[in-house]
């Protein structure tokens, strides 16, 4: 491996905010946009609220033994952190995590449970969060692409997909990296099976693939499995 | 999707009350996979959702000596890691193993993968007024038939999309229902209705009844099962064919059979011509193609699903050298 | 005059670096056009057709209008319009969330007089079939090639064979669906993100749409998820996402839903080849007859026919008409080579038809009849890898066939591009800053094949640093005119502007340098972060204390096309080695061997995920994509990802990716399109060698293959 690879993996540049002259900048698009219940009541401007059953005081305790109608707020459980968020009955898991709380990793492909791209992981197993509603996804621990790692602190599987190009447009990839890594929770050294069976319900378009297999066996051995 | 509302009951009473209340626009949701489905594609807008899963007790898996009751709120996960499942009812594993991806079967319960509706394209086309939807005709006779039914078709050509249900009914699974007058137990083979039944629907539910649960009873001592599922993609695909074989065996001979296909029928097609072939003989492989070709031998294919015929007898040659020998 | 460096001088070029944007593609922080969130963002709808062939009676919006948070319904048709395919747009609207505005879609009410329709080719070529379009015939666009005497030819052949080959259509299924996110800044300003492939194309035709001036209209591309040919220009819902950002005055985001995308956002032609063939005792081939159609719905297709081995007019009789068939389908885009897999699909299955006929070696033959010179040497280093000596000598019969449920076989076919040579048109800046700083901007996009890894590394070269001591900008219409990501020319055509770019800036520096430290600027070179002086490493100056001696804050180098720095043109072979279950039809493909030229080699890690990626297409194209239309309804039957079948994990076979080198490559070169073409038929002519059935039509199913399986058996082939 040469220096400039090095440099590369230790240090990931911000390469989205830079302006034309080199200096480094906010994205734009983020600001007002903080998160949670400011970006929901944003988003939801002209939005018919209807009565809302008995939720509010302590949206938290889950929606057992409840109606609900129209637009309600409850509270996720999102990488970690608690999120209040107003939803429909009718809102998906990736709906609510991409327009209310944007966290847009997770991404709407098919929209129908077919490819893999919105995967998260709903008390550590995979799931596709188009075909979830957020109401389903109450009291569970959410975790999704961005709760696995940052830019600055890549986790196993993220380092070994950028070192082997696991990606190429990228958008299938935060779906691939949340199914490998809730593979390396189950089985710390995955055979080439295991990651083929483990991504199975991922669909890649540009035909990165065999990298990932690559990727996703060599961030086993990343985190000490081998 | 139509807006509705969600309800949350926590038993089983709740949840028939519910259902019952709501009449034809309640729809109950367990893992939710194949109704949002539709939902998002308009084939059902119902007005109330009954969330089966705070109801306790209905995903648990008991094991005792007459057989295994499986929870219908069970994941098709839960079912493939059952190291009972997989050593003595090892055709309901390998179906559950078969159906869709990891994501789908972490969520996707045994109940909802019974009760699931048919994937025929024209069903699942909003635009399609078809015979199921209250429509004149299937356009399965005429149209673009490759995906559907050989056997048991007509009125309507659907196939049934569940890779569990054969291998419950080759297991000889009974369903318990529970509904507003109490509850019910069906053999799985009953479970399911043909379009000359009942074009609207699949299974033997009435409107508010659920499923709570399936039992298996304890296979004969000699009982090996498998389900083959023939597919076009490995990673994810519905059933081109399938065969779900569950052989009684003293040593080489076969002391009884049970095989039921799938992606041939409007229902899980139990084949008792070709279980009479080989009841009572010592396996070979040529009498695994006389059980193909026995339980095919009423095949009525249509402009474009003819390949399924030699496809579903080689399914079937498959299935029962897999139980009977162990190698495919 | 300008050239790259020969391999083994290079620091940074031709090295195996990652891509620069995957650290935030694989933490979810990659802002595609899809995931921007503004404030009080809306979300779009497209309005559609259900009807393959309609008229439009009248149209009733009031009462979507009314719904809560909807704030605009636009319609571009009117009563009285003809629509022509399922799917086709007739207007947008936009509401407060993504479910508000499905609710108004459905409130939408129009009445249509249903016409008939033809969604097959041969619904539309029968005599008599409604006619699509009303000035131009069902089958129209004839092009014939007519020389020598192909019926002497034909006579005194050692062999002909005659086949009818089949491919469908294919939809392109980006994994990020069409579509923009607009904001109108002010009254004569707009900001656009957009999944494109060519930036510079969505900024001209919003500039055109909305009559301002260039710098008025920002498009931002930095990411973007999959286009391969489907992605250029702003597009019918760019347009109305514009105009409905326009009219509420908000951010408007425009996504096609999955289906949309499916119905009328990019299709591959269909082919059909109905040839014969002729060789000589010498495995030559003498004549070629036959006629070949193509659909592309109710746009245009076209397939390149005699293809490959006809060396631009080597087979000396040759008697072809090619036509082209309308249907009430949506119309066909560009898709990575356009025509050219069908082309391949003919011709290689045809000629390995007539290699078996002849009795001969098929890569023999191939060998025989192949005009390019890469690509003789490419056949012998792929065949070794593949281990094209273990292949069944006759199709169905040998070792690797065996006699049981599993049958293997190897086949092969070429590899061929003619562009990839990029153009000019694309405008580079490098900035050099008095505080050291680096930074190169070209407006050009990333579609996922690397483009700004590829800038970085030219520029960190040229100057002799570290790749983290230059920052690029990259897919921004305010950085300047850039190509296109089409026909394999992205790389060739930035990376010459790039490079002298680069090299403009540097010799800048080398003069201020120069004339600062009273030196030789030809005596001065930047390497390893220095500035260096060859004739006395002792007075080499670092290169951030080169940059304080500037008086500006910075200097600025521009870049030009220079056609030295590329190559068009791009040969490659494919073997694959593929198992054959007899009793159900399915074909998994085991190995993949690609020999691929690509010219000046400028990251080979990028590269062969590249190559990968063609493989996996055409395997994809081989065995499993269709577009099922119903000729009842008239409507696609599978606008979804899941009968419309795209291999997944389990599909995949080993890859093994070679890239070919050669000492006389002095440009770069575009590869994509290339990669893709071969494979569908080199995995067909496995099968074939695998179990003698002769599988004829693309996707080989199940079906088709049980089929064909069943004739071979017929024809006596143990199988």
């Amino acid at each position: 491996m040469n220096d400039e690879r090095d440099d590369l993996l230790d240090q990931p540049i911000d390469i989205l905010q830079t302006d034309a002259e080199g200096n480094v900048s906010r994205r734009d698009f983020l600001k007002g946009v903080g998160g949670g219940l400011a970006s929901a009541s944003v988003l939801a401007q002209g939005v018919t609220t209807l009565p809302v059953e008995a939720l509010a005081e302590s949206p938290a305790q889950g929606v057992k033994g409840k109606r609900i109608s129209g637009m309600t707020q409850v509270t996720l459980n999102v990488n970690g952190k608690e999120r209040a968020v107003e939803v429909e009955p009718r809102t998906t898991l990736l709906n609510t995590l991409r327009d209310k709380l944007d966290l847009t990793g997770a991404k709407k492909i098919c929209d129908r449970g077919s490819c893999g791209g919105c995967t998260v992981m709903v008390d550590g197993k995979t799931v596709y969060s188009c075909m979830m509603l957020a109401l389903d996804a109450v009291g569970k621990k959410i975790t999704t692409v961005e709760g696995i790692g940052t830019p600055e602190n890549l986790s196993p599987v993220q380092k070994a997909f950028i070192e082997h190009d696991a990606l190429m447009c990228g958008f299938c990839t935060p779906g691939f990296v949340v199914s490998c890594t809730a593979l390396l929770d189950k089985i710390p050294n995955p055979t080439l099976d295991d990651v083929k069976e483990a991504c199975s319900g991922n669909i890649c378009r540009c035909g990165t693939y065999p990298r990932v297999f690559e990727a996703a066996i060599a961030a086993a051995k990343l985190k000490g499995g081998a | 999707m139509k807006a509705f509302d969600y309800v949350n009951p926590t038993d089983v009473a709740d949840t028939v009350a519910a259902l019952t209340a709501a009449g034809k626009q309640g729809k109950v949701i367990a893992g939710g996979i194949d109704l949002l489905g539709e939902l998002k594609d308009y084939i059902e807008t119902p007005t109330t959702l009954v969330n089966l899963k705070n109801v306790a007790g209905l995903n648990q898996i008991a094991v005792n000596a007459k057989g295994i009751t499986i929870g219908a709120l069970v994941t098709l996960t839960e079912i493939t890691q059952n190291p009972v499942i997989q050593k003595e009812y090892t055709a309901l594993a390998e179906a559950a193993h078969s159906v869709a991806t990891p994501q789908i079967r972490n969520v996707g319960t045994l109940g909802g993968n019974l009760c699931q509706r048919p994937r025929c394209w024209y069903y699942r086309d909003e635009a399609v007024v078809c015979l199921k939807k209250g429509g004149t005709k299937c356009y399965a006779v005429e149209g673009e038939n490759q995906y559907h039914a050989i056997l048991g078709g007509g009125p309507s050509y659907i196939i049934h999309p569940s890779d569990c249900a054969p291998a419950l009914v080759a297991l000889g699974a009974t369903i318990e229902i529970a509904g507003a007058k109490g509850k019910r137990t069906v053999p799985a083979e009953k479970f399911f209705i043909l379009p000359t039944d009942n074009v609207y629907k699949e299974t033997v539910l009435a409107p508010g009844e659920i499923v709570t649960s399936v039992t298996i009873p304890t296979p004969a001592a000699g009982t090996r099962s498998t389900y083959v599922k023939v597919r076009h993609k490995e990673s994810y695909d519905w059933a081109l064919t399938g065969a779900a074989a569950v052989l009684t065996m003293t040593g080489n001979t076969i002391k009884d059979a049970r095989i039921v296909l799938s992606g041939v029928a409007p229902i899980p097609w139990r084949s008792p011509e070709a279980e009479a072939v080989v009841k009572g003989k010592t396996y070979s492989d040529d009498l695994a193609i006389a059980a193909g070709k026995a339980a095919l031998a009423k095949a009525k294919p249509m402009s474009k699903n003819a390949y399924k015929v030699p496809l579903a007898q080689n399914t079937v040659l498959i299935a029962l050298k897999t139980a009977a020998t162990g190698k495919a | 005059m300008t050239a790259w460096k020969k391999p083994e001088e290079n620091r940074i070029l031709g090295k195996r670096l990652p891509r620069l944007d995957a650290a935030i593609k694989v933490t979810g922080q990659a802002k595609y056009t899809y995931d921007i969130n503004l404030p009080g963002l809306l979300y779009g709808r497209l309005i559609s057709s259900p009807h393959a062939a309609a008229t439009i009676k009248s149209i009733d919006t009031s009462v979507a209008e009314k719904m809560p948070g909807v704030k605009a319904v636009i319609m571009t048709a009117k009563p009285g319009d003809t629509v022509r395919f399922h799917g086709q747009e007739l207007g947008a609207l936009c509401a407060a969330s993504s479910d508000l505005a499905e609710d108004a879609l459905r409130a939408i009410k129009i009445e249509y007089q249903v016409l008939p329709h033809v969604v097959t080719e041969e619904a539309a070529m029968k005599p008599g079939a409604p006619q699509v379009l009303p000035d131009t015939p069902n089958v129209f666009g004839a092009s014939v090639d007519d020389k020598g005497d192909v019926a002497a030819a034909f006579k005194d052949a050692a062999a002909t064979v005659e086949g009818r080959y089949y491919m469908a259509v294919r939809t392109h299924a980006c994994l990020e669906t069409h579509g923009v996110t607009i904001r109108w800044d002010d009254d004569s300003h707009i900001t656009c993100w957009a999944s494109t492939q060519g930036v510079t194309g969505v900024q001209s035709d919003l500039q055109r749409t909305f009559n301002l001036p260039g710098e008025n209209v920002k498009v931002i591309t930095e990411v973007m998820g999959g286009g391969f040919g489907s992605k250029f220009g702003l597009g019918y819902e760019g347009r109305l996402c514009a105009q409905l950002a326009k009219q509420t005055k908000a951010p408007v985001k425009m996504m096609l839903t999955r289906a949309e995308d499916q119905l009328s956002a990019g299709n591959a032609p269909s082919a059909i080849g109905e040839v014969k063939m002729a060789a000589d005792k010498e495995g030559k081939i003498t004549a070629i007859e036959g006629r070949v159609y193509s659909s592309g719905g109710v746009g245009f297709g076209g397939v390149p026919f005699p293809y490959i081995y006809n060396n631009f007019g080597n087979i000396p009789n040759v008697k072809v008409r090619r036509e082209q068939i309308k249907m009430n389908t949506s119309g066909a885009r560009a898709w990575r080579a356009p025509g050219h897999p069908q082309g391949s699909w003919i011709m290689e299955c045809a000629l390995e038809d007539l290699a078996v006929k002849i009795g001969m070696d098929p890569l023999q033959m191939r060998i025989k009849n192949d005009g390019n010179k890469i690509r003789q040497k490419q056949w012998l280093e792929g065949a070794k890898l593949i281990g094209w000596e273990r292949r069944n000598e006759k199709p169905g019969v040998g070792t690797l066939a065996g006699t049981g449920r599993f049958r293997r076989g190897i086949g092969c076919a070429a590899s061929i591009w003619g562009g990839g040579g990029g153009g000019a048109g694309s405008e580079c800046r490098v900035m050099i800053h008095k505080d050291g700083r680096v930074w190169v901007g070209i407006g050009v996009q990333d579609i996922g094949t690397g483009a700004r890894t590829i800038t970085r590394m030219i520029v960190a070269e040229e100057l002799g640093l570290p790749m983290n001591a230059v920052q690029e900008s990259i897919g921004k219409s305010e950085l300047g005119p850039a190509a296109g990501s089409g026909g394999s020319q992205t790389s060739a055509s930035i990376s010459p502007v790039i490079k002298t770019a680069a090299e403009a800036a540097k010799s800048q520096l080398l003069e201020i340098v120069a004339a600062k430290k009273n030196l030789n600027v030809n005596d001065l070179d930047l390497l390893d972060g220095n500035v260096v002086v060859k004739s006395d490493a002792s007075k080499n100056i670092a290169f951030k204390d080169a940059c304080a001696l500037m008086d500006k804050e910075s200097l600025t180098g521009n870049g030009k096309f220079d056609r030295s720095l590329v190559q068009a043109g791009v040969a490659g072979a494919q073997f694959l080695e593929v198992e054959v279950d007899v009793l159900t039809g399915c074909v998994k493909v085991l190995k993949a061997v690609n020999v691929q030229d690509g010219g000046v080699i400028l990251n080979p890690l990028t590269m062969e995920s590249q190559m990968n990626g063609g493989v996996i297409q055409g395997l994809s194209t081989g065995l499993y994509e269709d577009r099922h239309m119903c000729s009842i309804t008239g409507r696609m039957l599978n606008p979804n990802l899941e009968e419309y079948k795209i291999p997944g994990t389990k599909e995949m076979p080993e890859f093994i990716p070679m890239i070919y080198t050669y000492p006389e490559a002095k440009g770069v070169s575009g590869i994509a399109e290339s990669t893709n073409i071969p494979t569908a038929p080199a995995i067909r002519n496995a099968i074939l060698n695998a179990t003698g059935a002769h599988v004829n039509e693309a996707p080989m199913t199940p079906a088709r293959v049980l089929t064909a399986l069943a004739e071979a058996r017929k024809r006596g082939t143990n199988v």
